[in-house]
């Protein structure tokens, strides 16, 4: 559904995008992860022509994004991370004029969207919290009823009962066969949502793959609280074992099964132990610890 | 919401500010002619500069038509016509860089020329069609001050003064569509039009003045029945140049 192919982009003599290359498949929710300025609100831009890129290829729904952007913008519905609107406008009024271009769309739908995540529609955009107007983009990123959505950072700025909504919200729509491509940086938002994730570093891709296959690769994690004082010599060493902390709370990483740690660590005296791997964001820390590596 | 009606939205109190003010200096100045005709010389040792000193002296030989030129046109049109061309294009693309709703504006399904041609086609109406309704006006006004005009001298100067705001109104919206800040591209305006105002005053260098196009020789020729058709293509030729130039700026813009 969306396609790069070598993606460059410039400014002032800055590369930004350095030959992005991925693809995002049709009804899939595909998550676009990195750091701040790696280059993703850049490339979301260059999708929707609002940035035009330097070189390489980039197509929506087979339409090349470069020649033929109105017809590309057609078929998304898109949602910016900047969130300053016209705020003259009422929610409702901004709802309607967002979607009102485009060719199938529903307003009563983005009405009741608003209304469902508890946005006034009658209030002035002006008047409304930071969250808020992020729901009013989400909402008109749906009611568009555009077969691609691209949501940059759609969950920043939501409070946990919002970011349920939104996530079973966008997990309908991908259901229902629309294709949700979404930059953010809440790993574990992403990781529950997505199929397949990017990650970007400095306008590179650093790793692409279906989330669960990206999964297998991070070593297991374990934050162990201790009854009395630990030191670095009392815990075991072997099968790789890497151990940080201090005093009484100690984390431990591991590549081999958890059956393994488990026997190891069964004789220390243990008050309490908690699962905390096999998530993006470990994958994240040690993609972007090896980047900052080989850059130093 | 239209991207049209949203646009007006934000730009009717403007227009009617400008034609408030246009009509009510209009009125104004008919109904002090009787007075200003009694005191021309006295008026006319008065003026400082000589480029306005000969614009008192017309009014001293031709009458009534030079003193509606030089208040309805000249002064009137040209100052609050420039301010509202100024407010009103001045943000056709530059507010949304300004404001960073560009990014919003231009995601939706909507071509960049669309946008651009829109706001400067509702831009220059609302610059024009005051110039026309308070001109207008001035035919009924006059008989109170026994003085008559001729409807046909009135629209074509309308139109030739239109042609000209024309030209103002889309050279504001081509600095806006290179300018990140509505204010700068307001103030370009606005220290483009003193300067080619100081220059008019300057006898040795008036030629190259803006304002030498349209002072009042030029509506004098017009009453004449000489109709100033190679000024007024130029007018329209340098605006169809300049809307081309901010086309081309803001369809490739980064935003």
């Amino acid at each position: 559904m969306i396609r790069a192919r070598e993606l460059t982009k410039t400014y002032r003599n800055t590369p930004v995008l350095r030959g992005v290359t991925l693809d995002v498949s049709q009804g899939t929710i595909h998550g676009f992860v990195g750091p701040n300025g790696a280059g993703k609100s850049t490339f979301l831009k260059c999708l929707v022509g609002v940035v035009h890129p330097d070189s390489g290829e980039i197509t929506v729904d087979g339409l090349d994004a470069r020649r033929r952007s109105l017809a590309v913008r057609s078929r998304v519905g898109y949602a910016p991370a900047e969130t300053s609107l016209y705020h003259r406008m009422k929610a409702g009024e901004l709802l309607d004029f967002a979607i009102r271009y485009h060719p199938s769309p529903d307003l009563q739908r983005g009405l009741q969207l608003l209304e469902q995540l508890e946005v006034p529609s009658r209030r002035r955009v002006g008047e409304l919290s930071h969250g808020m107007k992020r729901k009013v983009l989400l909402a008109q990123a749906i009611a568009s009823n555009a077969p691609v959505m691209i949501l940059d950072e759609p969950m920043e700025a939501l409070d946990p009962e919002a970011r349920r909504i939104v996530e079973d919200l966008l997990r309908k729509e991908a259901s229902s066969g629309r294709t949700v491509f979404l930059s953010s940086h809440d790993l574990y938002s992403t990781q529950r949502l997505c199929s397949r994730v990017t990650f970007l570093h400095r306008g590179r891709v650093l790793r692409d793959g279906p989330v669960h296959d990206l999964l297998k690769g991070i070593p297991g994690r374990l934050h162990i609280q201790f009854r009395e004082s630990m030191s670095a010599s009392r815990l075991p060493s072997s099968e790789g074992l890497e151990w940080s902390g201090v005093d009484i709370n100690w984390q431990v990483r591991f590549h081999c099964p958890l059956e393994k740690v488990m026997a190891q660590i069964a004789s220390l005296p243990i008050a309490s132990v908690r699962d905390d791997g096999g998530h993006l964001e470990d994958l994240f820390e040690d993609l972007y610890q090896a980047e900052v590596g080989v850059d130093s | 919401m239209s991207l049209l009606r949203h646009w007006l939205r934000d730009a009717w109190w403007i227009l009617l500010g400008y034609f408030i003010i246009l009509e009510a200096a209009l009125v104004a100045a008919i109904l002090y002619w009787p007075k200003f005709n009694e005191n021309i010389p006295a008026i006319a040792n008065m003026v400082p500069f000589p480029a306005l000193q000969r614009l008192v002296e017309s009014v001293e030989v031709d009458g009534y038509w030079p003193y509606l030129a030089v208040q309805q046109w000249f002064k009137g049109c040209s100052l609050f016509g420039l301010a509202a061309a100024a407010f009103l294009t001045s943000g056709v693309v530059a507010r949304d860089a300004d404001q960073k709703t560009a990014e919003f504006l231009l995601s939706r399904p909507l071509s960049r020329k669309r946008v651009l041609l829109t706001r400067w086609m509702a831009a220059s109406c609302l610059v024009i069609i005051p110039v026309y309704i308070t001109s207008i006006t001035a035919i009924w006004i006059s008989p109170a001050v026994d003085e008559k005009l001729r409807w046909s001298d009135v629209l074509l100067s309308s139109t030739f003064m239109s042609l000209f705001l024309l030209m103002l109104v889309t050279f504001t919206a081509m600095i806006s569509a290179m300018s990140s800040h509505q204010l700068k591209a307001g103030i370009i305006l606005i220290g483009f039009i003193l300067l080619n105002f100081a220059f008019y005053l300057i006898q040795e260098i008036d030629e190259i003045s803006l304002f030498k196009t349209v002072d009042v020789w030029v509506f004098m020729n017009i009453k004449a029945g000489n109709f100033p058709w190679i000024t007024s293509a130029s007018y329209v030729g340098a605006t169809i140049i300049m809307l081309l130039i901010a086309l081309g700026v803001y369809s490739r813009r980064d935003f």
